[in-house]
């Protein structure tokens, strides 16, 4: 799985971060700034829901 | 009057409902007539209550803009208080960016969550004034004190400045329009602000361990920020800060009363309170409207909006939105996904926002932990008397089993 974030559309909510931190890490000022990451299988759940939760829309999944 | 030929129309008086009830109906009855509409009322001005359609103009700040068209006057609230520039709310990019930078630094998660002891300190001590005489006001002596104490501490006022200052934010929520306390909190911004601008050129002069002096140390295009912009940030970190987790903290003591079921799954369960959390903020978002100005003329799903237009954008209504949250109209403790607009959206979306989540969270913990069995005197609760913007409780009396004081200094509070 590989999650994609669209970094012009975070305005720090940080929802993602809040259910998945090892998979969504914020910059100082609490922005996701990691546009692609992979995610190993036992974090596709969290992955999933962090996209889920976020307010902006800005997360999509690749399974 | 405006000669309108702006469509479609929507008949919505903000000002026209005093209770929570009224006022969820009047939104249910605007966004079910159209999600977004003109309304002759007040003025004339757009209603913006769809979830989509609200999420959209949050983020388009190039249409929707947040900036002061009357210096004297907010522009983000409907009711065009008398208020000092809240900066950066009251900004548009470019000059928004690196103000935003500095208050985002400030409130980021991991510096908020360096908070989280004072916030469930302050909440174990305001429990333990009240919790060996078995009554308690759980507005002023809970909701209203702790995320005040918790802000006013960490920048650095001094301990006989909190009440004053949180009493200043608080008072137009809590009393009705031309009534004493809310005519004289206009004045009272003065006071404040006078207060901050005080601190400010002390921390110039001397830094200390504190917000205060972390603000006063910012910068802004690699120099020191000016003592204007400093105070200017400081009075926007008190009023975002104060009052709304007040006004959630008092809504959810309100529910918690009204439906024993959920206190019961959150005592049962306490890791529930996140997703509970989330629930509370859509179901009761303690800042239920903002406001815009059309900043060019554009069309706006399917509305012709022109340059100057004033535009209500409702928080509230956007999470009541049916299209956007099954069942809507129902508190589900557990719901998700929750991805309701309560801190708003966009650029402007509510930067105190990890502090206000940790504050609320620690008053809500502290609450089931010390008194799990409280009930409201029913007949002495009283709700805010406005619902445009701030909605919350004035007064929340309470009983319950009586228990033992001083967990906040036996450290068991931290």
């Amino acid at each position: 799985m590989r999650v994609h974030v669209d970094v012009e559309k975070c305005t720090g909510h940080a929802r993602c971060w809040s259910l998945a931190p090892e998979v969504y890490e914020l910059d100082d000022l609490g922005y996701n700034v990691t546009p692609v990451k992979d995610v190993p299988p036992e974090l596709a759940e969290a992955a999933r829901k962090g996209a889920l939760a976020c307010p902006e829309q800005a997360i999509t999944i690749e399974e | 009057m405006r000669e309108s030929n702006r469509s479609p129309v929507v008949e919505f008086d903000v000002f026209g409902s005093h209770t929570l009830a009224d006022n969820n109906e009047a939104w249910d009855a605007a966004r079910t007539q159209c999600p977004v509409g003109w309304t002759p009322s007040n003025g004339g001005h757009w209603v913006i209550s769809g979830y989509e359609q609200v999420a959209e103009a949050f983020r388009n700040w190039e249409v929707f803009s947040s900036a002061r068209t009357d210096p004297a006057r907010s522009s983000i609230s409907i009711t065009a208080g008398r208020i000092p520039l809240l900066v950066p709310e009251e900004l548009d990019p470019p000059e928004w960016h690196p103000v935003r930078r500095i208050l985002a630094g400030q409130l980021a998660p991991a510096a908020a969550e360096r908070l989280r002891p004072r916030a469930r300190y302050w909440a174990h001590h305001c429990l333990d004034q009240v919790i060996e005489s078995g009554r308690g006001e759980l507005v002023t002596q809970l909701a209203f004190p702790v995320p005040a104490a918790v802000t006013l501490e960490w920048l650095g006022f001094p301990e006989s400045d909190w009440e004053m200052m949180a009493q200043a934010f608080h008072d137009p929520a809590a009393h009705p329009a031309g009534s004493p306390e809310h005519t004289a909190s206009f004045t009272a911004f003065a006071t404040v602000s006078a207060r901050v601008a005080e601190e400010v050129a002390l921390r110039i002069d001397a830094p200390r361990d504190d917000g205060l002096t972390s603000i006063v140390q910012s910068e802004l295009d690699g120099e020191q920020i000016s003592s204007e912009l400093a105070e200017a940030l400081v009075f926007m970190t008190i009023g975002g800060g104060v009052d709304t987790t007040s006004a959630l903290a008092s809504a959810a003591v309100w529910h918690l009363d009204r439906n024993l079921d959920d206190r019961q799954r959150l005592l049962d369960e306490p890791d529930l309170l996140d997703a509970a959390t989330e629930e509370f903020l859509r179901f009761y978002p303690p800042a239920r409207t903002h406001a815009r100005t059309v900043a060019q003329d554009a069309e706006f799903a399917g509305c012709p909006m022109r340059a100057g237009d004033r535009v209500l954008l409702s928080e509230v209504s956007a999470g009541r939105d049916p299209a956007a949250f099954p069942d809507a109209d129902r508190f589900i403790i557990d719901r998700f996904p929750n991805r309701h607009l309560s801190f708003g959206a966009g650029i402007h979306r509510c930067p105190g926002s990890h502090l206000a989540r940790i504050t609320f969270a620690e008053i809500i913990r502290a609450l089931l932990d010390r008194i799990p069995d409280y009930r409201l005197v029913h007949d002495e609760v009283v709700e805010y008397p406005n619902w445009w913007m701030i909605g919350g409780w004035a007064k929340l009396p309470a009983e319950f089993t009586p228990g033992p004081a001083g967990r906040a200094t036996s450290g068991e509070g931290d």
